[in-house]
C-alpha cells in the first residue's frame, strides 16, 4: 500500500496515488468505496493530455487531503510554469476543488480532462478478483454523468458534476481552460454514491472551504482526546505512541445505523470499516480504561443483532454473536453469508466477559440490567449450540461449508491449528482459548447474576459449571510431556499437541489451576515462544512454525496485550513487564503505530521487528494494544468503587502517570516507577534506566 | 392477504409479549403489496408487550415491500436483512427497531437438520 493515499468518512473512504488518481485494477484496490462497494473505479486528471506529477501530499485531516502537482514527465524536466492543487474531502462521495494556477506571463489555453468510470465491484470482489453478474450504464442528463450499476433490484448509482463550464461524456468531463498570466481557474467536483437508481441527487457532505470536521458521531477528534487520560512519562516514545493509539482509535470508530449516532471500534481501516464481534468486542475491552463509551456501544449493537434462530448459511444459532456485517452486492445476493455472519466462536462468551468488565470499570447497571436477556442467551448458548461433541467443551464446526469460515477462532487461517508435526486436525474442533473464555463468561455471569439480576440460584450453577469445565479442562488439556496446555482437542477428543500463545490467553481468563500456572509462564516467557519482541503465536519447533506465517510464528501486539493481562492475573508482574516493554519498543519502530502483526524472528538476531505485509493498518486491536499494556503495567484493577494501582514496568520507562482515569471513581490518577530489569533492553535503553 | 403473512401477524398479536422486543419501543408500520391493493400492519411494542393492529397511527419506522416476499420472510424462506440489501424494502425511519423486530423471523426451513 505504499504511496496510496486513504481518507474516510465512516465505511465511505477514497484510496488513491500521490497524484489523487484512482486506476483501479482487479489487483489494484484503489478507488471511491461506500457501504462495501467501489462507486468510482477510474478517476484520473489529465491537462493538455498529460499525466501529472506529484510534488507533495498534505493528509490535512482524515477526511480530507490535498495534492500539489504539476504537468510533465517529471523524470527529467519539470514545467514549472503550472501548477494544480486537488482538495479532495471524502463524505457522501467526495468533494474535489481543482485549481490551476498560471504562473507564466503569457495567457494559457488548456483542455482539462478527468475521467471516470466505476466497475461497482463488491469489496470482496476486489479482494477475490470475481465477475460481475449485473448491467452497466452510462448516461450524462441535467449537468450530470451518471454511471450506473443494476442487477435485478439492486442498483448503485455515481453522479458526477462540476461547478465550472464544462463537457460530460459517458467517460468523462472535459473543461476548455482559459488562464490569463499570474491567474487561476477552479471547478467543484462533486462526487455523489446512492444506493438505488435514479433516487433524488444529494450532495456531498463537505462543500467549496469548508475545513470544519463533520464526524458523523457525537464526539469530535478534539473532544475524543481532551476525555481521555494523560499520559506522563520519561520515555517520550510511550507518549508518542499513546497519542497515536488515541488518534488512531478515534478513526476507528464507525457508527453502525442502530447506535443512533454513537459509536463501536471498527476492525481495520480502510476495508474492516464494519462492525465486528471479535474484534469490536477484544479493542472495546483493551480500551475500557480509557473510552468505556465504546464498550457500551460495542454490546448494544452486537446484542441488538444477537442470533436468533438455527440458519445454516449464517452460521447462526439463537444466542450467537455475530461475526462481521457487510452491505455489498454479494451479501445482497447471498453470495456471501455476511448479513450478518455469525462464524465465530469466541465473540459469544466474550460477550458476557465484556459486559462484566463493563460493569465493573464504570459502575453502569441500568445498562448490564437492559442486556440481561442478551447476556443470558450467550451464555445458554455456549452450553446449547457450541457443544458439538457433547462433552462440556466449545467446538467450532462451520454448517456454510462453501463460504462459510473453517476457523471460527482469532487464529481463522486455514494452517492455524496443527500438531506437532504439522498434520491438522478435523472438524469439530475445540481449541483451548475458548475453553477459557467458556469458563470466564460463566464466572462472569455468575457475578452479574448475583449482584444485578437477583437470581442466587443462576449464580451458583454458573459457577458449579464453571467448576466443572476447570477441572476438567485442567485434566484434559494439559499436555503431560510438554507441560502446557494443548492448542485444541481434535473430533476424536485427542489433543492438538503444539505449544501456542493461546496458553496466555488461558491466563487470562482464569481457568488455568494455580499449580500449573508457574510452568506456563516460563513457556510463555522461554525461548521458544517468547521473541524479544513479544510471544510468538505458535513455539519455535513446531511442525508448522514459521516466524513469517500468519498465525503459526508471527507476534501478535494484540495477543501479547490479553497474554500480558493473563500474567498479572496470576501474580506474574515482572514477565507482564518483560511482554510489555518488548511490544512497546517495537511500536517505537512503527512511529507508534502498531502493525496487525510482525516476524517473530529472534529480537537479537534481526535488531528489528519485520513488518508482516498488510493492506490493513491502522488495526483496532493493534491500536488498542498500547492502551492495555499501560493498564497491566500500572496493575489498574477495578475492586469494588476503587481502583487500584500495583505498578510494576520496565526500568527504561521511567516515572509513569496515567492521569484522570474514567470510571466508578470518577476520575483518578496513577502512577508508576520503572524498576523491573528488562533482558533485551538496548544500549540506548540502558541509559534511560540509569537516569531513572 | 397470504395466509402465512396473516398467521404471523395473529401468533404474535396473540402472544401480547414477546421477550425478543423487550428492548424495543415504538410503531412499526409494514406495508405490503400485490400491485393492486396495499395492506398496512401497526406493530405497536412497549418493551415487549405487543400489540397488532390494521388501525392506522403514527409510525417510527416504516417497510415497505410486495407481499409475497413478507411471505416468504415469515416463512424463512428469505432473508430480511439480504432483501433490504439488495434493495426490495423500503426502510423509513428508526432502523433499530427494524432490526430488533427480524429478530422473529425463522430461519431457513431445513437449517439445523445434520447438527
Amino acid at each position: 500500500m505504499n504511496g496510496l493515499i486513504q481518507i474516510l468518512d465512516g465505511n465511505t473512504f477514497v484510496v488513491s496515488d500521490s497524484r489523487g488518481d484512482i486506476e483501479a485494477s482487479l489487483t489494484d484496490p484503489t478507488g471511491l468505496f461506500s457501504f462495501d462497494s467501489r462507486f468510482l473505479s477510474t478517476w484520473i486528471l489529465t491537462v493538455d493530455g498529460q499525466r501529472l506529477n506529484p510534488l507533495s501530499v498534505d493528509d490535512l485531516q482524515y477526511f480530507e487531503s490535498r495534492f500539489f502537482l504539476v504537468p510533465g514527465t517529471g523524470t527529467v524536466y519539470v514545467d514549472a510554469k503550472l501548477s494544480v492543487i486537488r482538495r479532495r474531502a471524502v463524505g457522501d462521495g467526495f468533494h474535489e476543488e481543482l485549481t490551476i494556477l498560471n504562473h507564466d506571463d503569457k495567457p494559457v489555453q488548456l483542455t482539462v480532462r478527468v475521467d471516470a468510470a466505476s466497475d461497482f465491484a463488491d469489496l470482496f470482489e476486489v479482494k477475490d478478483a470475481l465477475k460481475k453478474k449485473g448491467r452497466y450504464s452510462a448516461e450524462v442528463r441535467k449537468g450530470r454523468l451518471l454511471l450506473s450499476y443494476q442487477r435485478g433490484s439492486y442498483g448503485r448509482q455515481t453522479a458526477i458534476s462540476a461547478s465550472a463550464p464544462a463537457k460530460l461524456d459517458k467517460k468523462g468531463l472535459t473543461f476548455s481552460v482559459h488562464i490569463e498570466p499570474q491567474n487561476e481557474w477552479t471547478t467543484d467536483l462533486d462526487v455523489v454514491t446512492a444506493a438505488g437508481v435514479g433516487g433524488t441527487y444529494t450532495r456531498p457532505k463537505y462543500e467549496r472551504g469548508e475545513r470544519r470536521a463533520q464526524p458523523n458521531m457525537e464526539r469530535s477528534l478534539e473532544h475524543w482526546l481532551e476525555e481521555a487520560p494523560r499520559v506522563e512519562c520519561d520515555w517520550d516514545p510511550l507518549k508518542l505512541t499513546y497519542r497515536r493509539s488515541l488518534v488512531d482509535l478515534a478513526a476507528l470508530r464507525f457508527a453502525p445505523p442502530v447506535a443512533g449516532g454513537r459509536s463501536l471500534p471498527a476492525a481495520g481501516l480502510p476495508w474492516f470499516m464494519t462492525m465486528f464481534g471479535r474484534d469490536s468486542i477484544f479493542t472495546s475491552l483493551q480500551a475500557l480504561p480509557f473510552t468505556p463509551e465504546l464498550a457500551a456501544t460495542t454490546i448494544q449493537a452486537l446484542g441488538d443483532w444477537q442470533g436468533s434462530r438455527v440458519d445454516d448459511f449464517r452460521d447462526e444459532d439463537p444466542g450467537r454473536i455475530l461475526h462481521e456485517m457487510r452491505y455489498g452486492e454479494m451479501t445482497a445476493f447471498e453470495e456471501r453469508p455476511h448479513s450478518p455472519y455469525y462464524g465465530a466462536a469466541d465473540a459469544t462468551p466474550l460477550y458476557v466477559v465484556l459486559l462484566d468488565e463493563y460493569e465493573r470499570w464504570t459502575g453502569d447497571r441500568r445498562l448490564v440490567r437492559a442486556f440481561e436477556r442478551e447476556a443470558r442467551a450467550a451464555l445458554a448458548w455456549i452450553d446449547d449450540y457450541a457443544d458439538l461433541m457433547d462433552n462440556g467443551y466449545l467446538w467450532y464446526q462451520r454448517r456454510n461449508e462453501e463460504t462459510g469460515l473453517e476457523n471460527q477462532c482469532w487464529k481463522d487461517s486455514w494452517d492455524s491449528i496443527s500438531y506437532r508435526d504439522g498434520r491438522i486436525p478435523g472438524f469439530p474442533r475445540a481449541t483451548c482459548e475458548l475453553q477459557g473464555y467458556a469458563y470466564d463468561a460463566k464466572m462472569r455471569g455468575a457475578r452479574l447474576a448475583r449482584l444485578v439480576w437477583k437470581d442466587a440460584a443462576f449464580a451458583d450453577e454458573l459457577e458449579r459449571q464453571a467448576a466443572d469445565l476447570k477441572r476438567r479442562f485442567n485434566r484434559d488439556f494439559w499436555v503431560e510431556d510438554g507441560e502446557y496446555f494443548a492448542l485444541a482437542l481434535d473430533n476424536e477428543g485427542k489433543q492438538v499437541d503444539s505449544l501456542a500463545s493461546n496458553n496466555g490467553h488461558l491466563l487470562w481468563s482464569g481457568i488455568v489451576d494455580k499449580s500449573k500456572a508457574k510452568r506456563v509462564v516460563e513457556h510463555l516467557i522461554g525461548p521458544r515462544l517468547f521473541s524479544g519482541w513479544g510471544v510468538r503465536t505458535l513455539a519455535e519447533g513446531e511442525g508448522r512454525y514459521n516466524p513469517i506465517g500468519y498465525h503459526v510464528g508471527t507476534v501478535w501486539p494484540f495477543d501479547c496485550s490479553f497474554i500480558a493481562w493473563g500474567l498479572r492475573r496470576y501474580g506474574f508482574k515482572d514477565e507482564a513487564a518483560t511482554i510489555a516493554a518488548g511490544i512497546l519498543d517495537a511500536a517505537e519502530f512503527f512511529e507508534g503505530r502498531l502493525p496487525e502483526a510482525f516476524g517473530g524472528y529472534e529480537r537479537s538476531v534481526t535488531k528489528y521487528p519485520v513488518q508482516y505485509p498488510t493492506a490493513c493498518s491502522p488495526q483496532a486491536w493493534s491500536t488498542g494494544a498500547p492502551l492495555l499494556l499501560l493498564r497491566t503495567m500500572l496493575g489498574l484493577e477495578p475492586v469494588g468503587d476503587h481502583l487500584v494501582v500495583d505498578p510494576a514496568l520496565a526500568s527504561n520507562i521511567g516515572h509513569l502517570e496515567l492521569l484522570d482515569i474514567p470510571g466508578r471513581w470518577g476520575r483518578v490518577d496513577a502512577f508508576g516507577r520503572g524498576r523491573v530489569h528488562v533482558e533485551t533492553e538496548r544500549p540506548r535503553r540502558r541509559r534511560a534506566r540509569a537516569r531513572a | 392477504m397470504t395466509d402465512a403473512t396473516t398467521a404471523f401477524f395473529e401468533q404474535l398479536g396473540a402472544r401480547g409479549h414477546e421477550p425478543l422486543l423487550e428492548k424495543a419501543t415504538g410503531t412499526l408500520r409494514i406495508e405490503l403489496s400485490n400491485g393492486k391493493a396495499n395492506a398496512r400492519w401497526f406493530v405497536t411494542i412497549r418493551k415487549g408487550d405487543v400489540t397488532v393492529s390494521h388501525a392506522n397511527r403514527k409510525a417510527d419506522c416504516v417497510a415497505r415491500m410486495d407481499e409475497a416476499l413478507f411471505d416468504r420472510i415469515v416463512t424463512g424462506k428469505e432473508n430480511a436483512m439480504a432483501a433490504i440489501l439488495r434493495g426490495l424494502v423500503g426502510v423509513e425511519g428508526k432502523p433499530q427497531l427494524l432490526v430488533l423486530f427480524q429478530r422473529l423471523f425463522p430461519g431457513p426451513p431445513g437449517s439445523g437438520k445434520h447438527s
